[in-house]
């Protein structure tokens, strides 16, 4: 598995776990009737807070574990890391950012459709930020398909 | 998706350089071992610019490296 794909399936387990952790705490918030603009904008807050903080730390930890099984494949010798990007990687991270934007782009047009027929604004700011997370999962996935079975 | 139309034949030409490893062909032309791979495989079909690149590497013509296999000619 090449460096692109172990940070990228670092960034599929975190923005699973975050869209796990949305859906729980909406859930709960709906059963028990806290389904109000303060909680659902400081879960918004959290969520995005999340996004940042786990992206950085899952590329840094990429890098050090990387780092750490090459040293021991290699026997202790100077651990050579391919982390340059070249054009089939950039190539795939445009295909799957092209993905993630018809999901989001996809996700922001239901979002709006529920407010258009009669849904509180709530039910659209938690759709807009659960259909985001979806779009970035959903990239993620199609860039280590492109990257298993090429194009 | 899967099998490109373009041919190559990166595998011989670099039995044939002193049996070059794919890591000393991805430095030479400035690309990822993994690159290499899935070339080799057909799984990626390289720029204009990477094919020149691999092509003046192996100081071959263009055309001794690629090849172009149109869909009719698969059988």
């Amino acid at each position: 598995m090449s460096y692109q794909e172990k940070n990228i399936t670092v960034s599929l387990a975190s923005f699973t776990l975050i869209l796990g952790f949305f859906l729980i705490r909406v859930i709960q918030m709906v059963l028990g009737d806290s389904f109000n603009s303060t909680n659902v904008f400081r879960l918004w807050g959290i969520v995005i807070v999340l996004a940042i903080v786990l992206t950085i730390l899952g590329t840094i930890l990429t890098h050090i574990l990387s780092a750490i099984i090459q040293a021991i494949q290699s026997g202790g010798e100077e651990p050579e890391i391919e982390d340059l990007e070249d054009e089939r990687d950039k190539l795939i991270d445009l295909r799957g950012t092209r993905v993630a934007y018809y999901f989001s782009a996809f996700g922001g047009f239901l979002a709006m459709l529920t407010f258009v027929i009669g849904q509180p604004a709530l039910v659209m700011f938690s759709l807009l930020i659960f259909f985001a997370l979806v779009a970035q999962v959903v990239g993620d996935i199609s860039r280590l398909v492109l990257y298993r079975r090429g194009f | 998706m899967g099998k490109s139309r373009i041919r190559n034949n990166i595998r011989t030409l670099r039995f044939f350089h002193n049996e070059m490893t794919q890591k000393e062909l991805a430095d030479r032309v400035g690309v990822t071992r993994q690159t290499i791979i899935a070339m080799e495989q057909e799984k990626y079909s390289p720029s204009l610019e990477l094919a020149f690149r691999i092509a003046q590497v192996f100081e071959v013509p263009l055309e001794e490296v690629f090849s172009y296999q149109p869909k009719d000619d698969s059988s």
